[in-house]
C-alpha cells in the first residue's frame, strides 16, 4: 500500500498499478517524447541535472502535500522561502556567523512562520487562505527589510552544501529522498500520518474519536515551514547567492505537482511518493521544454495542459481503485 | 491554547510596532507656504534592486538640493502591476504636483494616463522604459525621455564577449520578460553583435528576469549542446542562474557568461572571473537626471530633446582600474 487513505486499499500489484500507472506512463512518455525530438535529452547529464534542481521543489512540494491532506493550503511557501534565504544571506555576510549556526537559524525562521500560519488559523478559527495570503505578502516584505532588497552574493561560503556528493548524487538530493521517505512512512505507518488523514477528511468525525485537528494542523504548519527553509537553503547554496525575491510562484508549481500527484484538494487522501512524480513530471517538463527551445507562449500552454489532463487522469484513477474498494 | 494565543498577540504586536516605528520616518513637513516645486517619482518594482537603487539616488540628490525642490518617490509591488502605476499617477495628479518622473511598467498602457497629467498642467519626463513612439504619436503626445539605450550596451557587452570566440561558435541567449521593452531591447543588441561576429546562437529564451527560471534553461540547453561555449542573459540574476547552473554541470570553466546590470553579486562574479562582462546604467543616476530634467523646464518653459544616459561595459579589466 503506497497512497494513505482513511479506508484501507486493497492489497496488491493491481491497486500498486492503478496508483502509479498513469503517472509512470506520464513520466515516461515525456521523456520519450523528448528524447525523440532532442538529441541529447535522454543522457545521464540530463537526469543529473534534474537531481540538482529538484530538490528545493521536492522539499516545498513534500510540506504542501502535508497541507493539502488536512485539507488546508498554503500560498505563503515561496516568499518564507525567500525569506528564509535572505536571512541567511544576511546572517553570513552582514552577521558574519559560520553555517553552523546560520543554518538552524533558519530553519527556525521557516517553522516559526509556519507556527504562525498554522495557529493563527486555528486559534481564530480562519481560512488558511487568507492567513497564508497575508504571511506571503509579510514574508516578502521582510525578505526584502532585511536584505535591502538587494541579491546578496555568498559564493564559496555555502558551496560545501551544494558540491558535497556520495556515489555521483548531491547532498541536497539525497536529503530530499530521504525526506520524502519519511514523510512516505509517517503518512503511512506514523500516528500522526492517520491523525492527518482523519482530520483531513472530517475534522467532526476526527476530534468526535478524541484526536485535535487544530493541533494536527498547526504541527502540519510547523513541519512545512520547515521544510520551506530547508528548501531555500539548499537553492541559497546552489545559486551561491541570495535573492530576496527567490521562490516567487513556488506556491502554485507546488500546488500543481501536488495535485498532479492526486492528492486532493479537499483533504484527506495523498501520497509523498506520488508528488514526487508530479515533481519530476514539471521538472522533465521544463527542462525537456528548454531544451528543444520552445516558444515561450507554448511552454505555458503545455504546462498548463499537462496540468489539467493529470487531474482528469486522476479523477479516472480514483473511480478505477473505488470499484475495487466496493 | 490561551498561551499560545497570548504569544501569538504578543509576536503581532512586535512584528506591526517595529513595522511601524521603521516605516513611520516623520516627512519633511510639506506646509502651504512651501514655494518648492513637488516631483512626484513613479518607479517600477521597488523589489528590484535596479529601481530601488534609482529612487535611493534620488533621495540623495534631493537632500543635497533640499531648497530646489520637494520629492515624492512611489513605485509598484512587481514590475507587471500596470494599473496599480495608472492608480499612482492619477494620484499625482490629484495632488496637483508641478512634475511627473515616471519609468513606466508598460510603454503603451501608461500613455493615456500621462497626457491627461500633461493636460492638467503637470510636467512629464519619461525615464528608464522609453514610450512606445508609435502610441504617442497616435495620441498625439510627446514626453522627453531622459534614459540608456539598452540595445547600445546590450550590443557592446556582445561584442566584448565575441573578442573571446571565434566565428560559428554557439551561445545561448536568455531573455527578459517578454513584454518588457528594456529586455526587448537588450535581446536586439546581443543579437546584432553576436550576428556581426559570426556566431551561432542556437537558442533564445525568456528566463522571466528570475535566478531560478534562467538556471533551468541554461541547464537543459548546455546539455542538448555539449558544445556551447557562451550564455547571454539579459539581466544579472539570471546571469547568476546561469553560473549555478554550468557550475552544477562543471562546464563552468568552457563557458562564458555575460549579464547586465552591474549588480553587486555580478560585481562580485566579474571578480572571480566567473562572469565575463555585465554592463552598468548608472541606475543611482537615472532618476536624478529625469529630475533635473524636470526641473529644467519648470524653469525655462521649454521642452528639451531626449537625452540618452551613459552604459558602461563593465569587466575584471576596468574593475580591477577603478
Amino acid at each position: 500500500m503506497t497512497e494513505a487513505r482513511t479506508t484501507s486499499s486493497p492489497a496488491g500489484w493491481r491497486s500498486w498499478m492503478a496508483d502509479y500507472l498513469g503517472l509512470v506512463i506520464a513520466l515516461g512518455g515525456l521523456i520519450l517524447i523528448f528524447s525523440l525530438t532532442t538529441k541529447h535529452f535522454f543522457s545521464p547529464e540530463t537526469f543529473r541535472t534534474i537531481a540538482n534542481q529538484i530538490p528545493a521543489a521536492l522539499l516545498v512540494a513534500t510540506g504542501m502535500t502535508f497541507v493539502l491532506i488536512v485539507a488546508e493550503i498554503d500560498l505563503s511557501v515561496g516568499s518564507v522561502l525567500g525569506l528564509c534565504g535572505a536571512m541567511m544571506g544576511v546572517a553570513l555576510t552582514r552577521w558574519n556567523w559560520p553555517l553552523w549556526t546560520t543554518i538552524p537559524f533558519c530553519l527556525l525562521i521557516g517553522a516559526a512562520c509556519g507556527w504562525i500560519n498554522g495557529a493563527v488559523a486555528q486559534r481564530w478559527q480562519l481560512p488558511t487562505f487568507i492567513v497564508t495570503l497575508g504571511m506571503m505578502e509579510m514574508a516578502r516584505g521582510g525578505a526584502h527589510a532585511v536584505s535591502n532588497s538587494q541579491t546578496l552574493y555568498l559564493g564559496s561560503v555555502v558551496e560545501s552544501i551544494a558540491a558535497t556528493s556520495f556515489l555521483g548524487l548531491s547532498l541536497p538530493f539525497l536529503l530530499a529522498m530521504l525526506v520524502v521517505i519519511l514523510a512516505q512512512f509517517t503518512l503511512s505507518y506514523a500516528v500522526l500520518g492517520r491523525h492527518m488523514l482523519a482530520v483531513g477528511s472530517n475534522a467532526q468525525a476526527a476530534r468526535l474519536c478524541g484526536i485535535e485537528p487544530h493541533r494536527i494542523k498547526i504541527i502540519v504548519f510547523v513541519i512545512n515551514g520547515f521544510l520551506v527553509a530547508l528548501g531555500a537553503i539548499i537553492d541559497t547554496s546552489r545559486f551561491q547567492s541570495a535573492n530576496p525575491n527567490a521562490g516567487a510562484g513556488y506556491e502554485l508549481q507546488a500546488i500543481a505537482a501536488v495535485v498532479i500527484g492526486g492528492t486532493s484538494l479537499l483533504g484527506g487522501r495523498g501520497s509523498v511518493l506520488r508528488t514526487l512524480f508530479g515533481v519530476l513530471i514539471i521538472a522533465v517538463l521544463n527542462s525537456g521544454l528548454a531544451a528543444v527551445g520552445a516558444k515561450d507562449e507554448i511552454k505555458r500552454l503545455v504546462t498548463g495542459a499537462v496540468i489539467v489532463a493529470a487531474v482528469i487522469v486522476d479523477y479516472y484513477r480514483h473511480r478505477l481503485t473505488k470499484r475495487d474498494e466496493g | 491554547m490561551k498561551n499560545q494565543s497570548r504569544l501569538l498577540f504578543v509576536s503581532f504586536f512586535c512584528v506591526l510596532m517595529t513595522a511601524l516605528l521603521l516605516g513611520c520616518k516623520p516627512t519633511p513637513n510639506a506646509s502651504a507656504t512651501d514655494a518648492r516645486p513637488r516631483v512626484a517619482l513613479i518607479m517600477k518594482s521597488l523589489a528590484n534592486e535596479f529601481f530601488l537603487t534609482m529612487e535611493n539616488g534620488a533621495k540623495a540628490h534631493q537632500k543635497l538640493h533640499a531648497d530646489k525642490y520637494e520629492l515624492l518617490a512611489n513605485g509598484i509591488k512587481d514590475e507587471l502591476d500596470v494599473s496599480r502605476q495608472i492608480d499612482l499617477v492619477e494620484q499625482m495628479i490629484a495632488q496637483r504636483v508641478d512634475a511627473i518622473v515616471i519609468a513606466p511598467a508598460d510603454s503603451k498602457a501608461l500613455v493615456p494616463v500621462c497626457k491627461r497629467a500633461q493636460q492638467a498642467g503637470i510636467i512629464v519626463v519619461n525615464i528608464d522604459n522609453k514610450f512606445d513612439e508609435d502610441v504617442l504619436a497616435a495620441s498625439n503626445v510627446k514626453f522627453p525621455f531622459v534614459g540608456p539605450d539598452n540595445r547600445k550596451g546590450a550590443q557592446a557587452v556582445g561584442e566584448f564577449l565575441a573578442t573571446k570566440l571565434s566565428p560559428g561558435d554557439k551561445v545561448m541567449m536568455v531573455e527578459g520578460a517578454p513584454n518588457a521593452f528594456n529586455g526587448i531591447q537588450r535581446k536586439l543588441g546581443f543579437e546584432a553583435a553576436m550576428k556581426a561576429a559570426g556566431l551561432n546562437i542556437v537558442s533564445s529564451q525568456s528566463g522571466y528576469w528570475e535566478t531560478d527560471r534562467a538556471s533551468q534553461l541554461v541547464a537543459a540547453v548546455a546539455n542538448e549542446h555539449p558544445d556551447l561555449k557562451a550564455v547571454l542573459c539579459a539581466n544579472d540574476s539570471m546571469a547568476l542562474g546561469a553560473v549555478a547552473a554550468l557550475r552544477a554541470a562543471g562546464k563552468l570553466d568552457r563557458t562564458f557568461v555575460v549579464g547586465f546590470d552591474n549588480i553587486a553579486a555580478a560585481r562580485q562574479l566579474v571578480k572571480e572571473g566567473k562572469l565575463l562582462a555585465t554592463a552598468d546604467q548608472h541606475g543611482d543616476q537615472l532618476a536624478v537626471f529625469g529630475i533635473e530634467y524636470a526641473l529644467e523646464m519648470l524653469r525655462t518653459k521649454s521642452t528639451p530633446a531626449d537625452r540618452e544616459t551613459p552604459v558602461d561595459l563593465i569587466t575584471a579589466a576596468s574593475l580591477s582600474a577603478q
